[in-house]
């Protein structure tokens, strides 16, 4: 056990003085102003429903999956959407690995509570048969590398993966319509999934004298700041969540600012995602198209008599 | 008589390589490996102090953590992790650094086929990054015995369901040697003709077998070529500060 504690990274104070005193005069170990965002970088895997996001140095990876259960007794006509947080020990050296820890689940529960509770995921077009069939989506976040904020970046990656998931066709047959037909990728299309709007998590870090205020904060912040608030609103202005556990106390107004704040930054983030989900579509329907010509050479009398 | 790959592959072809080191930030040592559509990310931490409650404080440790794409970790996993780490154990110098532990964590991207060689692979370039002392490399392999009894190299998931069998094959990277060919080092030998270890699923012949093994040990130079390209490219690229 001794070996754990001393192989935990930990901050000298002079590191933690230094960051406290470059923030009283605005300025972050990194170069950024306060209220900047390090870039985002948004990619996706060859398969469909598989992102990386990279923030600075923080990388996520998200993967969405899907499965035919039977509904909840109480909401028979509603598909399901659980994620999964992994902190994988990749991550950090003071991950273990196992059970998820306090902050694993926090994490969890922030994206859980912006995606499902505020409907930005249509869980009514997953049902296929109503009581018996409907379609289970699983979001697994797999936390590759610890830059701090890991709460924004995994939140984008399971918005990026879920926009870029495609599940399988189905329809009813058997003998009496009550059997579900899943079809493969080759027979029918496969659909995307219904999504109203993106919740998009902005993270706050406050640090106790003089009030300051920072966003995004790095992980060397995290270890100095006296308290974060996360704040999960959509480009249409509205609030999906806030999740402000302990720390320090901040007076109103700066929670309103906190919010104004969170709100553009939110829009840009929005068309990023767009802008790279599009990308993607165009680039997949590219590949697509250029799969016929090998396919479809030798039966090319048949072709012209059509 | 020629056996018809779907991607048009001879039956030695490997699928195209693509290898990257230093990609985390965290890690003392971080390797991708992708072989066609397989991608494996790979990181290590180490060498930590202390070793876990069984093993041998006298000697160094070394813990794998493997992480599948989706779903929990289940039997086939815990199994991957065993062999990995005594894959690993074999090639490390487990004296240098006694009473510690190194943690590799293999995280799987993409899984296409021939996983483990891919798991392999990249952990012995993350172990590089990191700059963990081992006596030389491995480099993995997949074999694979076709209904119809041709051999085939590093099959894709579809082909690896259809086959017969298959071996994972892991042998000691290929010597470049300094001194001049033919000269007396009897050394050279037993290193380059030694297999470190080899996972078979499904029934094969037994010269089958010993085709397997000649195919993965020609595939294996290849493959050492590769990876000590990959090496010496990135060594006289920026070096890595912190």
């Amino acid at each position: 056990m001794e070996g754990r504690i001393s192989n935990a990274w930990r901050l000298t104070v002079n590191d933690k003085n230094f960051i406290k005193t470059a923030l009283l005069s605005e300025i972050r170990i990194d170069g950024r102003k306060p209220f900047e965002y390090r870039k985002i970088s948004i990619k996706f895997d060859r398969g469909d429903g598989s992102s990386e996001v990279q923030i600075g140095q923080t990388r996520v990876m998200g993967i969405v999956t899907a499965q035919l259960i039977q509904p909840y007794k109480d909401r028979p006509k509603e598909g399901t959407l659980s994620i999964f947080t992994e902190f994988s020990p990749m991550a950090d050296p003071s991950f273990e690995p196992g059970r998820p820890g306090e902050l694993a689940v926090e994490l969890g529960r922030i994206i859980d509570r912006g995606l499902r509770e505020s409907r930005a995921v249509d869980t009514e077009s997953l049902c296929i048969l109503a009581g018996k069939y409907v379609w289970a989506i699983r979001i697994d976040l797999h936390i590759l590398d610890n830059g701090g904020n890991l709460v924004d970046a995994a939140n984008i990656a399971a918005l990026a993966a879920l926009l870029t998931y495609l599940r399988p066709e189905c329809s009813l047959g058997g003998e009496d319509g009550q059997e579900v037909i899943v079809h493969p990728p080759e027979i029918r299309e496969p659909l995307p999934l219904t999504v109203h709007h993106l919740p998009i998590a902005i993270t706050f870090g406050f640090f106790g004298n003089e009030g300051i205020l920072l966003i995004d904060p790095t992980h060397n912040e995290e270890a100095v700041m006296g308290g974060r608030m996360t704040m999960t609103v959509n480009a249409n202005g509205d609030i999906c969540a806030i999740q402000k556990g302990g720390g320090e106390g901040v007076p109103q107004r700066v929670i309103m600012k906190c919010l104004q704040l969170a709100t553009s930054k939110a829009a840009s983030i929005t068309k990023q995602i767009k802008d790279a989900v599009e990308a993607f579509n165009t680039e997949r329907a590219l590949r697509k198209i250029k799969r016929h010509p090998t396919s479809t050479g030798v039966d090319v009398r048949q072709k012209q008599n059509q | 008589m020629e056996v018809d790959r779907e991607d048009g592959r001879s039956q030695n072809q490997l699928r195209p390589l693509a290898c990257s080191r230093n990609n985390l930030h965290r890690a003392h040592g971080s390797a991708s490996w992708s072989q066609g559509d397989t991608k494996v990310l790979a990181a290590v931490y180490g060498p930590k102090a202390g070793t876990k409650k069984n093993e041998n404080p006298e000697k160094a440790c070394i813990e794998v953590i493997w992480k599948p794409k989706t779903g929990q970790i289940g039997k086939l996993e815990k199994e991957y992790e065993m062999i990995l780490k005594r894959t690993l154990q074999s090639i490390c110098i487990l004296t240098v650094n006694p009473n510690t532990t190194t943690s590799v964590i293999i995280q799987v991207a993409n899984d296409d086929g021939a996983l483990l060689p891919s798991a392999i692979n990249a952990a012995c370039m993350a172990l590089v990054d990191a700059g963990i002392p081992t006596r030389h490399l491995a480099v993995s392999i997949c074999c694979c015995v076709a209904r119809s009894g041709l051999v085939v190299l590093d099959p894709t998931k579809l082909e690896e369901q259809k086959m017969k069998a298959f071996a994972y094959l892991v042998f000691p990277n290929s010597v470049h040697s300094v001194l001049p060919e033919g000269s007396p080092s009897g050394q050279g030998e037993p290193i380059q003709n030694g297999i470190i270890t080899s996972v078979t699923h499904g029934i094969m012949s037994v010269d089958d077998y010993f085709y397997c093994l000649e195919r993965g040990r020609a595939a294996s130079t290849k493959l050492s070529d590769f990876l000590r390209k990959n090496l010496q490219q990135q060594s006289t690229d920026s070096s890595k500060a912190g």
